[in-house]
């Protein structure tokens, strides 16, 4: 760059290039800010994997100057009121416009990760299916589905004594009479077929020599995975989530048995987790023939609780006939699998090996690190010869020793690889990627500062479902809906990044 | 007051790129450094008979990390060596027996920038690191050079640039360019927490020291100062002297044992380098009074590597080497440099 340097305009320079190179540059640009509203702001979160430093995205401008090689033909410039100029070397000056951030940019960066919260709120939130809702006039049929984790979360701010299936049959009347859906689901149905595919998938990949298998059904991990950790995708799962069986079932099994097409069901979910939406939102679970989506809106346990409280619903004033037993709508409510308050993926996979292996198997679970880290082995209880190993691990830092359990080492050299290679490895891991699972989601009802007591709370009423239904009538019907032609199997693509970290090559 | 001067022992031009930091062994006489040539390398060092202090190249690590290698620590047991690297990745390196190559025997990943700073804690059982994601990881360090992740931190609210563990107890410090430092322990039955957030400086806080009587914290800053903090009671520290002089960033400082003493009535603690972007090394000798700290500048030596930032500091711990300190600069030079009274 030729230029006449006054001594002054050297340090400036010279504090600019250092703060550069020294990676302090960032003082310099504009922070990027984002507008949560009241009930999506993010508190206390252990695990919660906040946006990156700075979104990379702003300074991807196109210039379409060539610039001279070797020389800058343009600078950016900083005015009183904070307006970013750009500055050619002809001192013309043009306004940077402010950077707008899209959903569909932070899907293709790997700038960060599980930022999906900042983003979906315009587009997937209470205020949106209320806006719906509104503008609907009967023309597409109003459907909710709500997660037993979302229950267990309202449950769990009422007296012990009220159990899952009344909080499920006070939230319907809510959404019937207060909002005007036609059809309130539980997603335990739904589950309940994701298990089987969960399980058949297994077989064939054991057939197949390609285990370990890792659960599909947290997207907080599918996101991480396809961003960070593109090697383990081969081993996820791809059987669709709850939700998005939920979303096949009510969109083409029962949008068939009413005779409406996809676009003619209005399908909201309500989760434990924000990254639900983002999951919901994959192009693999759009119709673009119909242009609509399997589940068209996600909302969090937090936004249910916020439009009952918005219209004056009390969850603790009991309804009329809510225990009794009723006729299912359709789907059987409130199916318990045990095993883990996240979805039993874990236990439903063993409960398989201990039923199909010729011999008597004996089970035990040793705790890892801590109750987030647990491992299961199955062995022969005769010959006692390992017959499975499988593995919890819920938490971000827990994730990150499955990762390096299940990797294969690349880069090591010498005696740490071959000793890696004759490791017995998992059969099968149940990944989530909060602590404390999916009780404890990020989109979960908040109580002061006591996050673990309350997450307790929460896995206690899980466990308080006030009814059992039967499996086999469950059994019965997930037969049937996987005997039709209806796709509950996904894919997943590792997200490359062109632009990883920072925009300076070093 | 003893008046002492520092002389360089040893000019040692051995990167191609700049240097950004360099690490004493502590039980060998090896120094380590890295660069944004990707390479890490070892000199021995020794004194002659007639006591002048002798340093050559031993070996050279070509990391295989593909940016920047920023950092390196030594495990307590001086046997392996952990760098940080830009790519985002820490390296953990270890000889089979003392005559073979330096190898890779792990890489630790999972921070999703670049990688700033890494460290083992006093008794070697944990590693720690952060960088630029903002976060602060701690792992575990298990037999055969496994590592388990035992926590992710996220409390700073931007990049982090150092951390540094207490020289006793499982105290872990992180420094950060949201103007903070924040100090965390081990919940044996949770997680690591931050038990307290030092505020005071007024710009990237870019390196941390504690010091070698345990019960103080100095931290070099971009806002020009070194401040200093004290343990006032079991978790609680407090700011409780500020050193001015660098005329610009301060990017690293080093406390060592040195040779000082202390005047009547006062406890001696220790002497603190640092250096910065003004090129210069200061040098102060810290004492107590009455449990008041107090720091008299001793040495204050201009232009150490040319017109260039110096972007390290580190006394050497070992003993009989305490007055002897090394500095690493942009021109790509390590210059090893000792103080006499």
């Amino acid at each position: 760059m030729q230029a006449n340097w006054s001594i002054g305009d050297f340090n400036f320079y010279r504090d600019y290039l250092s703060a550069l190179v020294k990676d302090d540059y960032l003082r310099n640009t504009q922070s990027l800010t984002m507008t949560f509203s009241g009930a999506l702001t993010l508190t206390d979160l252990n695990d919660f994997i906040s946006p990156s430093q700075a979104c990379i995205k702003p300074v991807q401008q196109s210039n379409s100057e060539v610039p001279e090689p070797g020389g800058a033909t343009t600078e950016i410039r900083i005015d009183s009121s904070g307006g970013y100029y750009e500055v050619s070397s002809s001192q013309t000056q043009r306004k940077l416009e402010q950077a707008q951030i899209s959903l569909n940019d932070c899907l293709a960066c790997s700038g960060c990760i599980t930022s999906a919260e900042s983003v979906l709120i315009t587009s997937q939130s209470h205020a949106e299916v209320l806006a719906f809702l509104a503008a609907n006039e009967n023309k597409a049929v109003p459907v909710i589905s709500i997660a037993p984790q979302s229950l267990a979360s309202l449950a769990a701010s009422l007296p012990a004594s009220v159990t899952l299936h009344q909080v499920l049959r006070r939230v319907r009347t809510f959404c019937k009479e207060a909002l005007g859906f036609a059809h309130v689901f539980d997603i335990t149905f739904a589950r309940h077929v994701s298990l089987k595919e969960h399980v058949r998938e297994f077989e064939e990949r054991r057939q197949a020599s390609k285990l370990p298998m890792m659960a599909s059904a947290c997207p907080g991990w599918i996101c991480y995975a396809e961003k960070a950790h593109s090697e383990m995708l081969p081993y996820i799962s791809r059987t669709k989530s709850p939700q998005q069986v939920m979303g096949t079932l009510v969109k083409y099994w029962l949008g068939e048995k009413w005779e409406k097409r996809p676009n003619e069901i209005y399908h909201v979910t309500v989760m434990p987790c924000y990254d639900k939406k983002l999951e919901a939102s994959r192009e693999d679970f759009r119709n673009e023939e119909y242009a609509t989506r399997d589940v068209d809106c996600v909302i969090t346990t937090g936004e249910l609780d916020l439009m009952m409280r918005d219209k004056g619903w009390d969850l603790s004033v009991p309804v009329i006939g809510e225990s009794d037993d009723e006729e299912d709508d359709v789907f059987p409510t409130l199916l318990q699998h045990p095993g883990s308050s996240s979805g039993s993926y874990l236990q439903a996979i063993v409960n398989h090996v201990v039923k199909t292996w010729p011999v008597p198997l004996e089970a035990s679970v040793k705790i890892v690190r801590n109750a987030d880290f647990e491992e299961y082995t199955l062995q022969e209880r005769d010959e006692g010869k390992i017959v499975f190993k499988g593995a919890k691990c819920y938490g971000f830092r827990n994730l990150q020793n499955v990762v390096r359990k299940v990797g294969k080492g690349d880069g090591l050299t010498g005696r740490r690889k071959a000793r890696k290679e004759a490791e017995r490895g998992y059969d099968y891991v149940e990944v989530m990627a909060c602590a404390a699972g999916c009780v404890n989601g990020g989109g979960q009802l908040k109580r002061g500062e006591g996050n673990r007591e309350w997450t307790k709370e929460v896995e206690g009423a899980y466990w308080r479902s006030g009814r059992t239904t039967e499996e086999g009538i469950a059994d019965e019907l997930a037969l049937e809906v996987m005997g039709q032609e209806l796709e509950f199997r996904t894919q997943y693509r590792a997200v490359e990044s062109d632009v990883i970290g920072t925009a300076v090559k070093w | 007051m003893t008046s002492y001067k520092i002389h360089c022992v040893a000019e040692l031009s051995a990167h191609d790129d700049r240097v950004w930091d360099v690490s004493w062994n502590p039980n060998e006489p090896l120094l380590a450094s890295c660069s944004a040539d990707k390479n890490v390398r070892l000199y021995n060092y020794s004194r002659t008979e007639a006591g002048k202090v002798k340093v050559s190249l031993y070996h050279t690590i070509p990391t295989g990390h593909t940016k920047t290698v920023r950092a390196v620590g030594w495990s307590p047991s001086g046997k392996t060596l952990a760098t940080a690297s830009f790519d985002s990745n820490i390296g953990i390196w270890e000889q089979e027996d003392g005559d073979s190559e330096w190898e890779c025997v792990g890489t630790l990943e999972g921070h999703e920038t670049e990688c700033k700073s890494v460290g083992y804690s006093n008794t070697g059982t944990l590693l720690a690191s952060c960088g630029r994601d903002k976060t602060v990881w701690i792992w575990e360090v298990l037999p055969d050079s496994e590592f388990e992740c035992v926590s992710v931190l996220m409390e700073h609210t931007q990049d982090v640039k150092c951390i540094a563990w207490h020289p006793s107890e499982e105290i872990l410090a992180s420094a950060s360019y949201d103007d903070t430092i924040k100090l965390y322990i081990d919940d044996p039955s949770d997680d690591w927490y931050c038990f307290s957030t030092l505020t005071g400086h007024t710009s990237t806080v870019w390196s941390l020291a504690w010091s070698p009587t345990h019960h103080y914290l100095a931290s070099g800053s971009d806002d020009r100062t070194i401040r200093i903090w004290q343990r006032i009671e079991g978790h609680k520290w407090e700011n409780v002297l500020i050193l001015e002089g660098h005329e610009r960033s301060v990017y690293s400082v080093s406390w060592g044992r040195g040779n000082g003493k202390a005047a009547e009535g006062e406890e001696y603690i220790g002497w603190l380098a640092s250096v910065g972007g003004d090129g210069v090394i200061r040098v102060w000798e810290v004492t107590e009074e009455k449990g008041k700290a107090k720091a008299r500048k001793m040495i204050e030596k201009k232009g150490s590597h040319g017109v260039h930032d110096v972007n390290s500091v580190r006394f050497c711990g070992r003993e009989g080497w305490e007055t002897v300190l090394a500095t690493a600069g942009d021109d790509g030079i390590i210059r090893v440099w000792e103080i006499a009274g």
